[in-house]
């Protein structure tokens, strides 16, 4: 059998059935039908949710209507749950303080470090104090025995002792001082004294 | 090869489905009333087709176009209008296979020939017993061949009523089935083949 005699076939056998009965339709009956179905996938819903809500209701109120007896037993349990809970309540507050000391603790011990490894700046200053005056005494030591220049030297000395009075170095401008004196009136010649060293930085 | 009346016919009916979805999304219902005016009859005779020839098919004609009528503002246009209903009609037709029990029509049909005795002549004058046995031999004939496409599985019997009975191209056929054309042509040829096994009797007669 041949495709197309299959269709003839099948397209007399089509016929012979007829067409369907007519449909007779409205767009009033469609409209009606489509809102009945909003309606409907709407109020089931809200339906099915008042019931589930009344059932709710319901049984709250059995729980509510409950013989003494029960209602004895139910409110010492939950005297006993609310003792629990302020037992717990009081556990969680006192580790939290324990915590937040902690914390605290750790936080100060940092800020104790960082504070040490920041150097003191009084001493800072008196270190320099101490470079400033030791220049200014090698500078006049140059000036005295490499330079021959005496009176620079000797304003130098007495510059030291003027600005630093009571640094370790203006006692050693006073020295100095002293010996330029005594080594002007001839009688010792001190720029061969060993302690004229030249201060070695 | 389409000629060039089909073309423009088709192309008339593009612009018109386009202009009554046009005035249906601006609110204009009654283009909904043209619509089924225009479509209500192959819809039907789709789903009459598709459910094994029940004849009664306005249940599933009104659902068919009810959901073409919430559903017509979200219509993309991106086929005819037909073509979207055959669509509507095929899904259709799926659901209510479940709910369906196709009825084998076992009354034989009156001739057409019986309809005159209506006009007062007797039935005996007008047709030789042998005629009207061989009426009856036909209807019977063809009633086996509706069962044999009935009982087709339903994807087969989809594609052999799109093709042979509604007559619509493979492009058409295979956006409303959703399937490519390589499936079309197996369903197609699996679906002869069934029909040439059961139908076989009948052939050699």
């Amino acid at each position: 059998m041949t495709e197309d005699n299959l269709k003839n076939l099948l397209q007399k056998a089509d016929r012979t059935a007829g067409p369907p009965e007519p449909v007779s339709m409205k767009l009033s009956d469609i409209r009606r039908r489509a809102n009945h179905r909003r309606i409907l996938y709407f109020k089931v819903p809200v339906a099915a949710a008042a019931i589930i809500l009344i059932a709710i209701g319901i049984r709250i109120v059995s729980i509510k209507t409950q013989p003494p007896d029960q209602q004895e037993k139910i409110a010492s349990l939950e005297a006993q749950i609310k003792q629990l809970q302020v037992s717990t309540d009081a556990a969680v507050s006192l580790i939290h303080e324990v915590l937040e000391a902690e914390q605290r603790q750790n936080r100060l011990n940092e800020l104790e470090v960082q504070l040490a490894s920041i150097p003191d700046p009084l001493e800072e200053v008196q270190k320099q104090v101490d470079k400033t005056a030791f220049i200014l005494i090698y500078q006049a030591d140059r000036m005295y025995l490499e330079l021959n220049q005496t009176e620079s030297a000797v304003e130098t000395y007495k510059r030291v002792i003027q600005l630093f009075p009571e640094n370790q170095w203006a006692k050693v401008a006073r020295e100095r001082l002293a010996q330029i004196k005594e080594n002007q009136s001839g009688k010792t010649d001190l720029k061969g004294d060993s302690k004229w060293k030249l201060q070695n930085v | 090869m389409p000629t060039c009346e089909s073309n423009i016919s088709v192309m008339a009916e593009t612009i018109n489905d386009e202009l009554l979805v046009e005035q249906f999304s601006k609110g204009n219902e009654s283009a909904f009333e043209s619509i089924v005016e225009l479509y209500s009859a192959d819809v039907a005779a789709l789903a009459n087709r598709l459910l094994g020839w029940p004849s009664d098919v306005e249940d599933i004609t009104q659902d068919v176009f009810l959901a073409a009528f919430l559903g017509l503002k979200k219509f993309r246009r991106d086929c005819s209008i037909k073509t979207w209903l055959f669509t509507i009609t095929i899904n259709k037709c799926r659901s209510y296979r479940h709910k369906w029990k196709l009825r084998k029509s076992r009354t034989i049909p009156i001739p057409k020939s019986f309809d005159q005795a209506q006009d007062g002549k007797s039935i005996g004058m007008r047709l030789s017993p042998a005629g009207a046995h061989s009426e009856l031999m036909e209807e019977e004939t063809f009633e086996r061949v509706r069962d044999a496409i009935a009982a087709l599985p339903a994807k087969y019997r989809e594609a052999v009523v799109l093709r042979y009975l509604q007559e619509l191209p493979t492009e058409e056929i295979c956006r409303i089935s959703g399937i490519s054309k390589n499936t079309l042509q197996v369903r197609l040829s699996r679906a002869r083949e069934r029909l040439k096994l059961d139908l076989a009797e009948l052939m050699e007669k």
